[in-house]
């Protein structure tokens, strides 16, 4: 009995043995698991990612980097596993809150990264990635962005002229046009959502600033927005039986929008027998703009900082950059990337683009003023001044 | 014996009664079957969108044109509903077991036995009603966090053990039976455990069928907890609902998709209703007191 | 009345009531009683002060200082969180908009929930079919149905091509709230017909017998007999489906795509404390707020409790 408790006994230390040292001999060195984390914004995207990351893990054999889709309300869960001090590694950080996740302190500060790596910086553009640094300190590489631009229903466009609007001037007579012709049967010419989102792009080219929101520049651009609501000229898309502008483009009842990037893949796969042009982002006393953009970021409770730093500045850097923008999905954030063709007219807003919520923790709570109060003024229940003091102080914080 | 039967029986008989009570019971079922239209409408339109293709999804048009089983195709080959629909049944059974076991018992307790500071216990388990899982979200998380429970379904299954809710309805429910089963167990010699377990529980059929259906569902339903909890990592983890949540981009809703991964995932509830819902036809109970 | 076991119990009973119990054993039996009681109630209790009254003494805690996501943030400890909030006039505008919702989609669930379970009480043909039919609405998750409600009451949508009319109802500022009161009476009127179709079957037939033996028409035995038996059941409802109006939340976050808008809207006290501790990681403002909120519900629960619920002396 004893001694075949014995012959086991061996022959189960030599197969822990053996396994042991078959995992070494296949792995070589330790690998590292590091874990990434984002959004979806469609299948496409998905898909594009998963080829980027096994490109990653193919030149690194090292590490091995795993992305996880949270498919919710992803800021609250990751505020969740900030709180618990288990965040993923590697995340996607919105201009919109990265002013506010950076002052909360779940960012890792990558600046003692970039100087030991000796990471170029200077290939973002500048507006972009300050949206991720407060002061000297830097939260995060933008990983892309996209502006706003103007589509247009290239028949209903022919209908009324076939010149595309340059300024507000113009926008206004076409859309008189095709309001007088009644070319958008059962809609407006316009599409304008209530969204500061769009809107602030106009305050821009107005010469207003979010600096500044109680200038007469300001006033009068908001005037402008919402007076093209008043007059008929433009519908919201709710009005319009839609749940946004791209959804109002494509069912024919608009049919000028100001949307970015996103609307071409949309388009494509539920509409995609409308015919419709791409056009710059008109202008006014100046040309504006609005850059949405997100960044990489590292988690302050990062397990492994030197491997979360390698994947991020290698999605990042102009090799995976590269892959990524090769779809057309977004644009490239670095200036040695090139966009691929067709996107002429949303790169053309680079110079006039102002960033998203850039820098201000305040921002993502002012944001909701910002909305709720602008439903008010469309509505007629509130004045313009009062919504820009609003919207001011509540920047502020 | 039904109310209107036995009403009807004792009337006497009056001639021309019976063509309005025909008028009568025809107007009723015209209305029911008109409430039941109403609520089957978007499951009917459910139902078709799920054969459309995605530029005529978003028509309004009561047929498919054309015609395709993509959608289907697509949820069953490109999203692994199978381990999903496995998953979600696991969860939805362990934790209606659990709850109908637990709340019974708790139920039970709170409605028929005497114990010192019962009164404030209930209102203790009425009190967790009133607090919203938003404001207990970051404390229970970093709670289960710090024991390892997150990441896969033990920290998801221990929260929901028993819920009050469940808790308080069997309490109700058992306060209304006649204490004449108690005592009669007691005489019997029965302690407190075999008293619940042989002759209360069995009473409650009715309620612990209205549970065993509202409780799969909940769970099966449950989507917050589950995107916290589990629903972070692997894909091998996840729920009905969450795979459903992988159909909902931002700018771009599969529609088709979304409608046949919607009818997938309310078939097994329809399941579990139509079986246990015979549970509630009447008489049950009052067999049991009569005979 | 058959008895479970089947013993011979007469010379048991005969025992027992020949000669009176003694003291000891009295406290005894209590004690026993109380011990299998606490016993009973172990495990729920534990669930429930683990993960719902820590949490909420941890909200208690926290609501004293400026808290964000990694912990207490300077700035001393004092009432300033509830000052903030009580002032709040978006806090003001949450407790009006849900206090519309309540009063409105209660009693009218109530209502439908029961009439449904009264009708599928009855032999009727087709009983199954109507059951199922009834409370089909109820099984689908919330996201589903908001979605589809969404997409049926569009400004161009099925509900307004047949009513003739262009409004958006669920993005109007003064149709939103009864919009969701009309989709969520919709929804939980199967679930509210489950539980009284159960409460139903518990009321002995013998009861309706007499009813009719005494000529008492179809209303009368309703309104005199059956609702004041169903107490126990309105009871429940009423407490449990209305605090789950006080603390709706997902239907007004669809609709208004996390905005709790148009104008505020579809701001409710749960989405104020979800914003404060999400979008502007005030967790100390959040708690504040659901510590408050907290007390108007108990306060509610309790009258609730004194008129109601006052049969439950056991």
């Amino acid at each position: 009995m004893r001694k075949r408790l014995g012959v086991i006994l061996g022959l189960l230390i030599a197969v822990v043995l053996l396994a042991a040292t078959a995992q070494a001999g296949t792995r070589g060195a330790k690998v590292t698991n590091v874990t990434l984390a984002g959004w979806s914004s469609g299948p496409d995207e998905d898909t594009l990612l998963n080829q980027v990351i096994d490109q990653f893990n193919k030149t690194h054999p090292t590490i091995h980097a795993t992305f996880s889709v949270i498919n919710g309300d992803y800021p609250t869960a990751m505020t969740a596993r900030f709180a618990a001090h288990n965040p993923p590694d590697v995340f996607y950080v919105d201009s919109s809150v990265a002013g506010a996740w950076a002052q909360q302190g779940v960012l890792q500060p990558l600046n003692s990264f970039i100087s030991s790596s000796k990471y170029n910086t200077k290939a973002f553009f500048p507006s972009l990635l300050g949206a991720f640094e407060v002061g000297k300190t830097v939260y995060g590489f933008p990983k892309d962005w996209s502006p706003l631009a103007m589509e247009i229903n290239k028949g209903m466009l022919g209908q009324a002229g076939g010149k595309a609007p340059t300024n507000w001037a113009t926008l206004q007579s076409v859309a008189q046009t095709m309001a007088s012709k009644n070319v958008v049967p059962g809609g407006k010419p316009i599409c304008l959502s209530a969204d500061w989102a769009r809107m602030l792009a106009f305050i821009y080219q107005g010469g207003g600033s979010l600096t500044n929101l109680t200038s007469p520049a300001a006033q009068a651009a908001v005037s402008f927005y919402v007076g093209l609501l008043n007059k008929g000229l433009a519908a919201t898309p709710d009005k319009l039986g839609a749940g946004w502008c791209g959804e109002a483009l494509g069912k024919g009842k608009a049919a000028i929008i100001f949307e970015g990037n996103w609307v071409l893949p949309f388009m494509k796969s539920t509409y995609p027998n409308v015919q419709y042009g791409v056009f710059p982002m008109i202008k006014d006393k100046t040309g504006g703009n609005l850059a949405f953009t997100v960044s990489y970021s590292m988690a302050k409770d990062a397990s492994n900082k030197p491997a979360a730093w390698t994947l991020l500045s290698w999605l990042t850097g102009p090799v995976g950059q590269k892959l990524w923008v090769s779809k057309g999905l977004a644009l490239p954030s670095r200036s040695d990337v090139k966009a691929i063709g067709g996107r002429q007219a949303f790169l053309s807003a680079a110079p006039y683009a102002h960033g998203w919520g850039f820098g201000n923790p305040n921002f993502a709570n002012a944001y909701t003023v910002m909305n709720n109060d602008l439903n008010a003024v469309i509505s007629g229940g509130k004045s313009v001044s009062s919504m820009l003091s609003d919207v001011a102080s509540a920047l502020k914080g | 014996m039904t109310l209107q039967s036995v009403a009807a029986a004792a009337e006497p008989f009056i001639p021309g009664r019976a063509r309005s009570e025909i008028a009568k019971k025809a107007f009723f079922y015209a209305v029911i079957i008109l409430v039941s239209l109403i609520f089957f409408v978007p499951f009917l339109w459910t139902l078709i969108t799920s054969f459309k293709t995605i530029p005529d999804s978003v028509n309004v048009t009561l047929i498919p044109h054309p015609w395709t089983t993509s959608a289907w195709h697509a949820i069953w080959t490109q999203y692994d509903f199978k381990t999903f629909i496995k998953n979600s049944l696991f969860l939805a059974v362990v934790v209606t077991v659990c709850n109908i076991f637990l709340s019974g018992l708790g139920g039970y307790a709170f409605a028929r036995l005497k114990f010192p500071g019962r009164e404030l216990l209930f209102l203790l388990v009425l009190g967790t009603l009133m607090v919203p899982d938003q404001l207990r979200l970051i404390p229970v998380f970093v709670m289960l966090t710090n024991w390892h429970l997150i990441g896969n379904f033990s920290g998801y299954i221990l929260i929901n053990l028993v819920t009050a809710t469940n808790l308080f309805f069997m309490r109700q429910y058992f306060s209304t039976i006649p204490k004449d089963f108690e005592e009669a167990a007691k005489l019997d010699g029965a302690g407190y455990f075999k008293t619940f377990y042989r002759v209360m529980l069995p009473l409650a059929l009715p309620a612990i069928s209205a549970l065993v259906i509202l409780q799969f569902q909940g769970t099966w339903n449950d989507f917050f907890w589950p995107l916290i909890l589990f629903g972070q990592g692997s894909p091998s983890h996840y729920t009905v609902q969450l795979g459903l949540a992988e159909l909902n981009f931002s700018y771009s809703t599969l529609w088709p998709e979304i409608c046949v991964g919607s009818i997938v995932a309310i078939l097994p509830i329809l399941a579990i209703f139509l079986a246990f819902q015979r549970y509630f036809v009447s008489g049950v109970v009052s067999a049991g007191v009569k005979g | 009345m058959t008895r479970a076991g089947g013993h011979p119990v007469q010379h048991m009973a005969t025992a027992s009531q020949a000669a009176p119990a003694p003291r000891a054993s009295l406290m005894g039996a209590r004690l026993r009683e109380a011990g299998w009681g606490y016993g009973f109630v172990a495990v729920p209790i534990a669930v429930f002060g683990l993960f719902f009254i820590y949490p909420f003494g941890y909200a208690i805690y926290i609501s004293f200082f400026h808290w964000g996501i990694l912990g207490k943030q300077s700035g001393g400890t004092g009432t300033f969180n509830y000052h903030s909030v009580l002032h709040d006039p978006v806090f003001h505008t949450a407790l009006k908009n849900v206090g519309e919702y309540t009063l409105g989609v209660v009693p009218l669930e109530m209502a439908l929930g029961l009439s449904l379970a009264l009708v599928i009480n009855q032999k009727i043909r087709g009983r199954n079919f109507f059951r199922s039919a009834f409370y089909f609405p109820s099984i689908a998750s919330s996201v589903a149905i908001t979605t589809i409600a969404l997409y049926i009451f569009n400004s161009d949508g099925l509900f307004n091509r047949i009513i003739g009319s262009h409004t958006p109802w669920f993005s109007t500022a003064s149709t939103v709230t009864w919009a969701i009161v009309g989709l969520n009476s919709w929804t939980t009127s199967g679930t509210i017909m489950l539980f009284y179709l159960a409460a139903l079957q518990s009321i002995s037939t013998d009861v309706y017998e007499a009813a009719a033996l005494d000529n008492t028409g179809a209303w009368r035995t309703f309104w005199k007999i059956t609702f004041p038996l169903l107490r126990p059941a309105h009871f429940f409802v009423l407490v449990v489906f209305g605090i789950g109006a006080l603390k709706v939340f997902d239907q007004q976050f669809i609709v208004s795509g996390g905005g709790g808008g148009p104008n505020y809207s579809t701001t409710v006290p749960v989405f104020y404390i979800y914003r404060k501790a999400f979008t502007s990681f005030d967790f100390g403002a959040a708690a504040a707020a659901g510590v408050i909120y907290f007390v108007i519900i108990f306060a509610l629960t309790i009258v609730q409790r004194l008129t109601v619920g006052r049969q439950e002396a056991v």
